[in-house]
């Protein structure tokens, strides 16, 4: 408890900032639905297409159906995918890393070409096709993003984890006849800890981006279902009646994927000893 | 007198210099291939229809009016045609136009290697012969009061140009006002007007352009900023904002084809008919066109109230009416008491299909419609259409100009496009009938019964008629919509000059 | 230098080894896209025989078993024959070809006003680490990174279309056609697809800069008495360029990602419109040898780069 307490105190102010925003736009994601003040689904048609108001406090899309409760179940839709993908990426990619980086040899050889492959295709390039073979939607997207991530978790824990196999503290404990799941549990993947953590909130960010660029494209989540790339599509051709849906949920996409790239910035400089001050 | 004459002169002159002009168009879709007698998608007829012609063609008031074929004659027992065909036309190709030509296009659609979804429509044709160089003879198996219609249809092309062995999917030769000078794929299509045209003074314009521009709202801005002088289909986000610009005009039209809820008449919940008309009663119409196509529109019937010799009114039929009640009790009398839930798959690539989903969920779910939206890439769409694996589908349906066009191939068991599975009796033997007869009473009669086994308890919940729309900068004239979607009128279009 | 030569050689192994495998995933993802190309063609409401459809599948080669059609396609790759597209009839390399020139101008332009503002903004921000101005670089840096360029795409065009409605943003020309009209439509574009470059370089030339402004050569020169600014400009940046060369790899894809979706907003006609297109339009040909070709040009580039990086770092030139 101290310890925490202590680090906190310690931390520098534009961390502490960044880790705050990231925590409110999680709780804001989670508590979408207590927070909506309608249905995201509703359509109110006599007040479609109006801007903002008591009622309506971002203004209404072509339906009727309210932009602000759309805008948070889009951000909570938003999230999920962007997690699931990151979190499906890390655990199947960093495995395979670390597997890689510890056994070597032949594991290795085969892991690291299978992830040169994935890792070869530009990854919107990637993303697009894989949709193209399982067809649009929210959890296609949620796939093709994780599989298009996994090579780069693989590759960002691979490297280190190279390195740490042959530190002295690591044969030291092997000499003594540790097993290899307890070594890798508990010796290495304490200290790839900070790696990870950068790259899983960089990536969170960019799989925001990417998730709205799909749906820009019409591959991501479908209507009806509120997505913020979606929402930005469908109100762009309303631009000039009512700018509301494409404005705010433009927003939206940036603020989100603000906090996690923001984050992930700071803790890389929190981690990097070169860039510490 | 004198001077008369030459303020006419520079009339003239100055009209013959703004018809020196390429009528830009802006369209969101490439086209997949330009043989007209294979490619059947809009993408593709919006370039060819200003490339081929048909032995007839169809005015604005759907009336059936001479084109390539000058005149026509059907013998007493209705099974003989003879069309007399028109002299001094010119293929793009260089080669003079001749009943060769209309055998050698009838033929290729008839032909199964050349695949061609248009073969079911002459499918009643035995025969098809040229008598001389102007004269084309087709004798039909039994009498068929559509042909000529369908006809307008059929693009005749080069019969020298096919022996050669030319491929109509990149290179047309055609007999149309323009012809094609060059395709940048994703890019435009760069038309110029056919020099040795038959109609004189025809096209007037000396060039036409398809811009491809897949973003609706870049084209909106194409328009205002004068880069573009003709969106011929207009989506209604569009024609809401666009309208009332300075700058700008909006012709409208009603068209034929209907956005439609398409149902799975073999497996549960629509294989009840009840269920069916179940959805019908939850549907409020007039809410569909008010709010997804802003007002500009009719509520769906079987048969658009643009074929006025033909369609009832909708309110004939009381399930087109909303009664969410009846609906309640029609889904407990078959079962669903505690309501139903279905799947529809939608089409994806049209925004006013998507939108009528969405909307259509909604109102069916306080009858105790529990409904998926399935939306659905293109090829996913047509290839789970084709197989009649959905439970429902949200599409749009293209109209014909007589009854039989559309009503046949989608009711008829056995109809080319019935993936409903539907098959009834009693309207199998009223389509049979009013194909074969030649009687227009005896016809209409058939088709207002159909029209009432079709509205309520029919395999397909006919939603609404969208006006068609095209948005021009002012200036640009003689261009007019056509309820098919044709798109003749390109030949008349002049744009000011810039 | 042998071990050098062994090291590319062990590299190309993999490279083609990598190709190979990019070449079966490429055609098996483009094959198991449902709906193929002769329903598309037909559109959503036609009436035909499912006879009909197997002649036009016949027609355009889709009847023969995925292994056969598959070797057949390598087999005609690498004897230089990319094939036709499907539509057009033109020959595939053309169209990639016409395609890939607007891209590359986009993209090139785009980098090339990414590394004029980004690197004097780097130096900056690493200069005045740890003060306001470092704070208020890296914010909006990040949010750079983080704007969908689509959405900066469609508010420039409004915002373009409010103060100077006659500007030229849209229906492309080349370059060797109307430089200065071609430059005028490609303004827009190459902002957007630059603006998450710029931030994507700042912060990577911070990086950098702090990295080496640590150096001991730089303090060396700092101890004999050279101008700070000198030292700033001569020794930091120098060696703070060389991770910006050897990011290029990856600004390809950031570049490539962005060209995508802003050629939909601008209706350019370059690779990313060529591949959704043909992906829509389930133009076989096209879109197999395009994804292909593409993807191979992003493997080389990240081969080289990893070969100049082993030439020009100075720490593993020592």
């Amino acid at each position: 408890m101290t310890a925490a307490l202590k680090a906190w105190r310690d931390m520098p102010t534009i961390l502490a900032v960044a880790i705050a925003l990231v925590a409110v736009q999680v709780v804001v994601a989670v508590a979408a639905p207590l927070l909506a003040p309608w249905d995201p689904l509703y359509q109110d048609v006599v007040a479609r297409l109006s801007g903002p108001s008591w009622a309506h406090p971002l203004g209404t899309d072509r339906f009727g159906r309210d932009v602000l409760s759309r805008i948070l179940y889009g951000y909570r839709s938003s999230f999920l995918i962007a997690f699931a993908a990151v979190a499906g990426s890390l655990l199947i990619g960093g495995t395979l890393g670390l597997l890689a980086a510890y056994y070597r040899g032949w594991t290795d050889r085969i892991v690291s070409r299978l992830m040169d492959v994935l890792f070869a295709f530009p990854i919107i390039l990637l993303a697009i096709g894989i949709i193209g073979v399982l067809g649009p939607g929210t959890f296609s997207t949620m796939l093709a993003i994780g599989i298009v991530y996994t090579p780069i978790f693989a590759r960002t824990v691979r490297g280190p984890a190279l390195v740490l196999r042959e530190a002295e503290f690591v044969t030291a404990i092997r000499s003594v006849g540790a097993v290899d799941a307890r070594i890798i549990v508990h010796h290495i993947v304490p200290n790839l800890v900070g790696v990870i953590l950068v790259q899983t909130s960089l990536l969170m960010s960019a799989a925001i981006l990417v998730e709205a660029s799909l749906s820009f494209l019409g591959l991501g989540t479908q209507p009806p279902t509120p997505s913020l790339g979606l929402m930005l599509v469908e109100g762009r051709n309303f631009l000039a009646l009512a700018p509301w849906d494409s404005i705010f949920s433009g927003l939206a996409i940036l603020f989100a994927a603000f906090g996690f790239n923001f984050l992930g910035d700071c803790l890389r400089d929190q981690l990097d000893p070169r860039l510490r001050d | 007198m004198r001077k008369t004459l030459t303020l006419a002169a520079v009339t003239a002159a100055a009209s013959t210099a703004a018809a020196a002009q390429t009528i830009d168009v802006g369209t969101t879709a490439s086209p997949v291939g330009l043989d007209p007698h294979v490619a059947t998608a809009f993408s593709t007829k919006l370039i060819t229809d200003a490339v081929y012609e048909g032995l007839t063609a169809i005015d604005t008031d759907l009336r059936v009016i001479p084109s390539l074929a000058t005149d026509w004659s059907v013998s007493e027992d209705g099974r003989t045609y003879t069309f007399t065909l028109r002299d001094g036309v010119t293929f793009h190709d260089g080669t003079a136009f001749a009943a060769d030509d209309v055998v050698a296009s009838i033929e290729r659609v008839l032909d199964p290697d050349t695949g061609s979804p248009q073969a079911s429509r002459l499918e009643l044709i035995e025969t098809v012969e040229a008598v001389d160089d102007a004269t084309v003879q087709i004798v039909l198996e039994s009498p068929s009061a559509p042909l000529l219609g369908h006809l307008a249809n059929i693009a005749i092309m080069s019969k020298d140009f096919l022996d050669a062995g030319g491929d109509p999917q990149q290179t047309p030769a055609g007999t149309g006002p323009f012809r094609l000078e060059r395709w940048v794929p994703d890019t435009a299509l760069e038309l110029v007007a056919h020099a040795e045209y038959w109609e004189d003074g025809l096209p007037r314009a000396e060039a036409l352009t398809y811009h491809i521009v897949p973003e609706t709202a870049t084209l909106q801005l194409g328009l205002r900023s004068g880069a573009y002088d003709l969106l011929p289909t207009a989506d209604i986000a569009s024609v809401v904002s666009l309208e009332g610009q300075p700058g700008i005009e909006t012709l409208s039209t009603q068209e034929l084809s209907y956005g439609l809820i398409g149902f799975n008449a073999a497996e549960p919940p629509f294989d009840d008919a009840r269920v069916r008309e179940a959805f019908n009663y939850a549907l409020d119409r007039q809410q569909l066109v008010d709010v997804v196509l802003f007002g500009r529109g009719q509520p769906g019937a079987p048969l658009s109230p643009a074929l006025v010799d033909w369609a009832m009114p909708g309110d004939s039929f009381a399930c087109l009416t909303r009664d969410v009640d009846a609906a309640q009790a029609l889904l407990a009398e078959a079962g669903y008491a505690d309501g139903v839930e279905v799947t529809i798959n939608v089409l994806g690539i049209l925004p006013q299909i998507v939108d009528l989903a969405q909307v259509v969920q909604a109102q069916v779910a306080e009858a105790g419609f529990d409904v998926t939206l399935n939306v659905q890439e293109r090829g996913e769409f047509i290839q789970d259409w084709r197989n009649s694996n959905f439970t429902a589908f949200a599409s749009l349906n293209g109209g014909s100009i007589d009854p039989d066009g559309t009503f046949y191939r989608t009711f008829r068991s056995g109809g080319s496009t019935n993936v409903f599975q539907y098959a009834d009796d009693a309207v199998d033997r009223l389509l049979d009938e009013a194909r074969i007869g030649t009687d227009p009473v005896a016809r209409k009669a058939a088709y207002d019964e159909l029209q009432g086994l079709l509205a309520c308890t029919g395999p397909i919940a006919f939603l609404t008629f969208a006006d068609l729309h095209a948005l021009t900068r002012d200036g640009v004239e003689g261009f007019a919509l056509h309820p098919t979607r044709d798109m003749r009128a390109l030949r008349t279009t002049a744009v000011p000059a810039d | 230098m042998p071990a050098g030569l062994r090291l590319i050689t062990q590299r190309l192994i993999d490279l083609l080894f990598i190709l190979f495998g990019v070449s079966i995933l490429t055609f098996l993802m483009i094959r198991l896209i449902p709906g193929d190309a002769v329903q598309i063609m037909l559109g959503a409401n036609a009436e035909i025989t499912p006879e009909r459809v197997e002649a036009l599948r016949a027609q355009v080669g889709l009847d023969r078993p995925l292994v056969e059609q598959y070797f057949v396609w390598i087999g005609d790759l690498l004897t230089g024959q990319f094939g036709t597209s499907l539509w057009t009839g033109r020959p595939v390399i053309e169209e990639i070809g016409a395609a890939a020139v607007v891209t590359l101008e986009l993209s090139l332009l785009a980098l090339a006003l990414a590394i004029v503002v980004a690197v004097p903004l780097g130096c900056l921000a690493a200069y005045a680490r740890a003060s306001w101005l470092d704070v208020v670089v890296r914010v909006v840096t990040v949010a750079g990174i983080t704007i969908p360029s689509f959405w900066l795409g469609i508010v420039l065009l409004l915002i373009v279309f409010a103060v100077a409605p006659g500007m030229q943003t849209f229906g492309y020309v080349p370059f060797v056609e109307d430089p200065l009209g071609n430059l005028q439509i490609m303004a827009l574009p190459v902002l957007s697809v630059a603006l998450p470059i710029v931030a994507n370089l700042v912060r990577m030339v911070r990086t950098a800069m702090l990295d080496s402004l640590g150096q001991d050569y730089v303090r060396t020169a700092r101890a004999k008495g050279v101008g700070e600014s000198r030292v700033v400009l001569v020794h930091a940046l120098r060696a703070a360029l060389v991770p910006v060369v050897t990011s290029i790899g990856i600004l390809t894809g950031y570049l490539l990602a962005g060209s995508i979706v802003v050629e939909k907003v601008f209706t350019l006609p370059g690779l990313g419109r060529l591949v959704v297109g043909a992906i829509e339009e389930r133009n076989y040909p096209l879109l197999q040898t395009s994804i292909l070709l593409v993807t191979a040009t992003f493997v080389l580039i990240n081969f080289l780069v990893d070969i100049l990086y082993t030439v020009i770092d100075p720490r593993i030139r020592r």
